[in-house]
């Protein structure tokens, strides 16, 4: 990015100047190809056009979908087009209540990631400051990291039930885990050079902690809790379509029994709409809280 | 010798099998001394400077304060290391403003005007509010530098600062450096493997050997030429000279001619 040679429309100027060096009075201005502009290799296009291609690479994307139903290219019964899908979400938000499902799905994801993150980063922190806890801790975090969620729902609800407990359990196995070593790589990977700083201005150890290492973590932070928010919907969908009667994962299960297709993709494009408009006011976030970077 | 200031009384450090510092170490540094440790990287003289800070200690032997055995990190030593040596999520003023967060004797007032009073020292003034990011290599380390003497450290600890600079900017650097040393009275130590570096800036030069350290040679620069430096002096003969005296030590202590 900061390569002026890699930049075609920076680097126009300065071949002019070369080309001027007979008579500064002609500077024509180099005009760059299409193309070149936006296939400059590692180049950044400006964040206009970036929103731009995003939208119109979609929008062709649901296009050539649609007409693919339309002209009976793939079937519609498998494959029901976008129009019928939007329909169709549109009709189960006042016949089937879909705001309910949804808001009780979103409320299980945020529940057990909270659960999680609250148990995860001060674990996490403990296992990076202080070897001996890192050595107890991570035997028993690695196996169980590898563990796949789904083979221990059956045991999930010998112990908890059908219940809420059976939903919140898997979510949090499925990220406590991820979540803690990301924290206790996050501290870790704090300059050791910012600890000794605090320590020789006069922190104490606590201070040293809560006030330099904690601080120097924290965009990493909020980017590993970003990620680890999006596993939970993954897990969440396990844990509704296994014991539910309610929930986005409920609603999808429940559709493909009556092998109502274009409800099913309601429900995934709802979880879609979801992840991404969440994901992007993280993002937002993490701009704002962390100005300097 | 209990009057020096800064004594390193028989020091040896060792990392498991690993001999850092060879026994035995001794060198003792006057108040207001501008000391340069030279030697080829990894030699342990960054070791040796950490042990004054109080970061490692030494596995035998001690160092003294005036007077008073080294134990672990203070106020009265502060460290300007060469990378991350300010906090980027606080802003120049904020970052020397941490440098007294942890000192109870200062009123607020007095810490805005010590904060002010070094930032304009090391030519910062106008960049109070905007972050490291922004600002060059060279402007960081004036930031630590700044928040260093607003600590109130009376030992200066240096770990090849002005390493990634260009030549430049470093020499502006060294020369202001200087200025500050007289101007507040520090004592420093400074780590380098660049000769010219330690030729222009030390009142004396402590030549390393290659690991585990040993003083090779210790050359009394400030009996050439006194406390004042100025840039010309670089292109004097007597500079040239000491400068290769010097890089011929060095090259001797490393090894490299015999």
């Amino acid at each position: 990015m900061t390569d002026p040679v890699a930049l075609p429309h920076a680097s126009a100027p300065r071949d002019a100047a070369v080309g001027a060096s007979a008579g500064p009075a002609r500077r024509p201005r180099k005009r760059v190809p299409l193309f070149a502009r936006y296939f400059a290799f590692r180049a950044p296009i400006g964040q206009r056009a970036e929103v731009t291609i995003g939208i119109v690479a979609s929008i062709i994307v649901l296009a050539l979908w649609e007409v693919s139903v339309r002209y009976g290219w793939i079937n519609a019964l498998f494959f029901p087009p976008p129009s019928n899908i939007a329909a169709t979400l549109w009709g189960m938000l006042s016949d089937e209540n879909l705001l309910y499902h949804t808001g009780v799905s979103v409320a299980r994801v945020w529940g057990a990631f909270l659960l999680s993150a609250v148990m995860a980063i001060p674990l996490g922190i403990l296992m990076s400051c202080y070897r001996s806890v890192g050595a107890a801790c991570e035997p028993i975090v690695d196996f169980i990291r590898y563990l796949p969620v789904p083979a221990l729902v059956p045991l999930s609800i010998i112990w908890f039930g059908v219940g809420e407990e059976t939903k919140i359990f898997l979510l949090w196995l499925g990220t406590f885990f991820q979540l803690i070593l990301l924290v206790a790589d996050d501290m870790r990977r704090v300059p050791q050079e910012y600890i000794e700083i605090a320590r020789t201005v006069g922190a104490r150890p606590i201070q040293v902690l809560s006030h330099v290492a904690f601080r120097a973590m924290l965009p990493n932070l909020v980017d590993n809790l970003r990620i680890s928010l999006g596993w939970c919907w993954t897990y969440l969908i396990i844990a509704e379509i296994v014991a539910a009667d309610s929930g986005l994962g409920f609603v999808i299960w429940t559709a493909r029994r009556y092998m109502q297709t274009s409800e099913v993709m309601a429900g995934v494009v709802t979880i879609g709409l979801i992840g991404l408009v969440s994901d992007q006011l993280l993002r937002l976030l993490h701009r704002r809280m962390f100005r300097y970077l | 010798m209990a009057s020096d200031y800064l004594v390193f009384d028989g020091i040896t450090k060792n990392f498991g099998d690993l001999s850092v510092v060879a026994p035995v170490f001794d060198l003792s540094v006057k108040r207001n001394e501008f000391i340069v440790f030279l030697g080829p990287s990894g030699c342990g003289k960054t070791t040796l400077m950490r042990m004054v800070g109080g970061l490692d200690t030494p596995s035998d032997g001690e160092i003294r304060m005036e007077g008073e055995v080294i134990e672990k990190p203070d106020l009265r030593r502060g460290m300007v290391f060469q990378s991350y040596s300010s906090f980027p999520w606080l802003t120049v003023a904020g970052n020397v403003d941490f440098g007294m967060k942890y000192r109870l004797d200062l009123t607020p007032a007095k810490k805005a005007q010590r904060r002010d009073h070094y930032l304009d020292m090391v030519g910062l003034a106008d960049f109070a509010d905007t972050f490291p990011n922004k600002l060059s290599g060279g402007m960081r380390q004036r930031i630590a530098i700044a928040r260093t003497l607003a600590a109130g450290s009376e030992i200066l600890l240096m770990d090849e600062p002005f390493g990634a600079l260009d030549a430049q900017r470093r020499e502006g650097l060294q020369l202001e450096l200087r200025k500050i040393q007289a101007q507040d009275s520090k004592t420093i130590i400074f780590v380098t493997h660049d000769v010219e570096e330690a030729v222009f800036l030390a009142d004396k030069i402590v030549v390393f050997t290659k690991r585990p350290a040993r003083i090779a040679e210790i050359v009394d620069v400030a009996a050439v030429f006194g406390k004042e430096r100025t840039l010309e002096m670089r292109d004097s003969e007597t500079f040239f000279k000491l400068r290769n005296d010097v890089l011929r030590m060095v090259r001797k202590s490393a090894g490299t001619i015999q």
